[in-house]
């Protein structure tokens, strides 16, 4: 039974008709989640104390700086998946998630050194959490050009995956990077262990900002992972009825 | 914790100041994303083409 699951849903055919399916419920309820939640962010959140009006980049930037270490972490689990089971579905999101990464990445750069101009008084410092997120974007970068780089798509998926998972370690170093450093950028507001050190009135649409983002982005890798499958399964007799 | 934090439309586009970074991160994110839709939309209907003239 286990066996039958893991061949059906690693299946890129399986795939593709399971995303077509979900692929509108979660584009048009993230689309609103995400909606709300910067009206409520931007409108109607009370100024920070500290910060004034410019706390309001929060509700931008933290669930792309989230994105850009849980869409690593899933390029990574794809890796070990195609590395181990040899699931070709893997290979091909590891292809398809790196350029979202990368974008979510850049944003959450950009808008931090915005951010910065009117906190720190500066917009660059190369301090570790903003230079170890600098890192993750060259890396996203590297891998893109070097997996089109390779004219042998197999060869391509593995040196890929290695390099991904060699590269998985920059992830903690920049989670535990305000922890472990002096840093300009401050520690986590929200820990799963702790109770979150913002106010109920700032919290909730952040996190619905995160929610609706996330869906947004998963939206973004579906049909980034659609491009992918269509283009390397081209010779597939099915690729003609899904596309 | 509805109340609309701002005196006016003015206020709240200005933001005491901080209008012009809130507002140029705002634009950066949603102008990346919705291009970042739209070219991937463009791949696939790219794709769609192809495999019907194959």
């Amino acid at each position: 039974m286990l066996k039958k699951l893991y061949h059906q849903f690693a299946s890129p055919k399986t795939y593709i008709v399971l995303v077509n399916k979900m692929y509108p419920y979660v584009f048009y309820i993230s689309l609103c989640i995400y909606t709300v939640a910067l009206i409520w962010g931007l409108a109607f959140a009370p100024a920070d104390y500290l910060q004034g009006n410019s706390f309001r980049i929060m509700y931008l930037h933290v669930p792309a700086s989230f994105l850009s270490q849980s869409l690593y972490l899933a390029m990574a689990i794809a890796a070990a998946v195609f590395l181990i089971w040899k699931v070709k579905l893997a290979a091909y999101m590891i292809k398809a998630i790196a350029p979202i990464g990368a974008l979510v990445t850049f944003i959450a750069l950009i808008s931090g050194s915005i951010w910065g101009i009117p906190t720190w008084g500066t917009w660059w410092q190369w301090d570790a959490r903003i230079t170890s997120t600098l890192i993750l974007f060259i890396m996203y970068l590297g891998l893109i050009s070097l997996h089109s780089s390779f004219t042998n798509f197999e060869k391509a998926d593995k040196f890929i995956s290695v390099l991904v998972l060699i590269g998985f370690v920059n992830i903690p170093i920049i989670k535990k990077s305000v922890d472990w450093w002096s840093t300009l950028h401050q520690p986590a507001s929200i820990t799963l262990t702790d109770k979150p050190s913002i106010d109920p009135s700032m919290l909730y649409p952040l996190f619905f900002s995160m929610i609706g983002f996330s869906g947004l982005i998963i939206c973004l890798v579906i049909l980034s992972s659609k491009v992918q499958i269509f283009n390397r399964e081209a010779s597939k007799s099915w690729v003609k009825d899904n596309v | 914790m509805f109340n609309f934090a701002f005196n006016s439309f003015n206020d709240f586009i200005y933001m005491d100041g901080h209008g012009i970074y809130v507002w140029s991160v705002f634009c950066i994110v949603i102008v990346s994303v919705i291009s970042m839709f739209m070219f991937y939309k463009n791949e696939l209907k790219k794709l769609k083409k192809k495999h019907f003239y194959e």
